[in-house]
Order: C-alpha cells, then structure tokens, then sequence
C-alpha cells in the first residue's frame, strides 16, 4: 500500500517538475472545474456538447439543418 | 517486427486512452517521443483515402482512382507537416519547449477524431446518401450526426490543446495566442484547397 502511494507520488512529482500545473490567476479554480471532466472518460462532456450544439443549431436553423447535413456529408 | 507489432499496439492503446483518460495518454505519447507511432497512423489514413477515392469516383476507373488517391495523399500530408512547422515555430517564438519530433508524434493523435469523421462522414455517405429531407427522419438523422460531428470536434479540440500544452509546454494564454494566429492561415489554406476542389471540409 504504502509503496503504491509512495509510486504514485513520485510520478505525480515528475509530471509537475516537467510541467508546472495551469494557473491562470483568478481564474485558475473556474479552470480546474472546467476541465476536471474532460481528464477522466470525457464521453459524456462530449455527448453532452454534441447534444447541445445539435439543438442550438436545430433551434436558430429550423428545418434547414437537413440542408447544412447535406453540405457536409459531401464535406469528406 | 517485434518493434512494430509493439507499436501498433502501443497506438491503439494511445488512441484508445485519448477517448477514456486523454490527459494521461497524450502526456504518454509526448514522453515516449516515438516517430514509428505514426506508422499505424499513416496506414489509416491511407486506408481512408482509398475508401474516399472509391466513394468519389464510384467507379473502377484504375487511373482516375490512382489519381485521386495520390492527390488526397499528397495534401493530407502536405496539410499535416504544414500545420506542424508552423505551430512548432510560433510556440517556439513565444517561449515553447520540446521537440520538433515529440510535438509531431503528439500532433499526429489529433488526426485521429478528422480520420473517424472523414470515415464516418464517407460510409454515411454511402448507406445514407444526401440529400437530407426535411420530414422527421430527415431532422432525427441530421440531429444526430450533429451532435456526432460536435463531439468529435470537442474530442478533437481537447487533443489540440494536450498537443500544444504537452508537447511544446506551452501555458493556456499562450495557447491561445498560437492558435490565432494559426487558425486564420489554416482557414485561408482551406479556402484554396476547397478552391481547387481537393477538400470541402479540411483534413487538419
């Protein structure tokens, strides 16, 4: 137990030697908040953006969003 | 072989963590700093391209297929080496660290959400042609393949910002400053290359 932790401290110590954590002033918790989802199994972030993004184009769009599919599903 | 058997493996478990723990993996691939990762990486793409070339010309014409193909390739790779040397001098400018080759090898993971697009786009395009139609199944598809195409410009973007910030230890703000720069002259670049009818949407 104590050699796990002692291993995994020594790596968390070499990552932040190599690279100092993000900090961006006051904004620096907002940051860490932000991106504490996309660290571990960010599928569902991403899902959720995608569903976002998807509604708020069907919202301004309306029907036309089949055209805009259209367009780039000749994109490839 | 042993060496390239353990590579491939070694990609797929990148590619696979770049999805499940991308901070860990990205960091990973910067570490290990390996060229021959992009081995696997080249095969996929080519792979694309010939399934791309097939779905354009929907025809076994050898020589317009051979064509087609060594353009696609010639560009994609243009594409990458340009969009390499570029951001790899300007985060130099402004204070980067790193390698050119471990910036390359980490730039060369973020091809990987373009390449399940470009995939997906092109088997779409073959099971489910355009145009959409606006009736409910037309909406319900186009709705999905949104929300798909979002979360893998997410996926992407993430991968975007792990490559610069590991590879060339860059800090957020900095980041930034290199991607305005870099997005204007990508976007010009893909104007012409829509221009001269090689992509609609750009491999980046």
């Amino acid at each position: 137990m104590k050699d796990k932790i002692y291993t995994n401290f020594v790596k968390r110590w070499e990552e932040v030697t190599d690279l100092p954590p993000q900090t961006l002033g006051p904004f620096t918790s907002s940051y860490k908040d932000l991106v504490h989802g996309v660290k571990s199994m960010p599928v569902p972030v991403y899902a959720a953006f995608g569903l976002v993004i998807a509604f708020g184009l069907l919202y301004f769009f309306g029907e036309r969003i089949s055209f805009l599919v259209s367009l780039l599903q000749k994109g490839f | 072989m042993d060496i390239l058997f353990d590579t491939c493996i070694q990609f797929v478990s990148s590619v696979f963590g770049s999805i499940s723990k991308p901070y860990e993996s990205m960091r990973g691939v910067v570490k290990r700093s390996r060229l021959l990762e992009l081995v696997p990486m080249f095969c996929f793409v080519l792979l694309y391209v010939g399934v791309a070339s097939i779905v354009k010309i929907q025809e076994f014409r050898p020589f317009f297929l051979t064509g087609q193909f060594i353009t696609l390739v010639f560009w994609i790779a243009l594409s990458f080496g340009l969009s390499v040397l570029i951001l790899w001098c300007m985060g130099k400018n402004i204070g980067g660290r790193g390698t050119l080759q471990s910036f390359a090898v980490s730039w060369g993971y973020t091809l990987v959400p373009t390449l399940v697009w470009f995939f997906v786009t092109s088997l779409l395009y073959v099971l489910l042609p355009p145009p959409r139609t606006s009736g409910f199944l037309g909406i319900g598809f186009s709705l999905v393949y949104l929300c798909f195409s979002a979360a893998v410009f997410l996926w992407k973007g993430t991968l975007v910002y792990l490559s610069l910030r590991f590879g060339m230890r860059l800090t957020l703000p900095k980041i930034f400053l290199v991607l305005t720069v870099f997005l204007p002259v990508m976007s010009i670049y893909s104007v012409l290359m829509y221009q001269f009818g090689i992509f609609r949407v750009p491999f980046l």
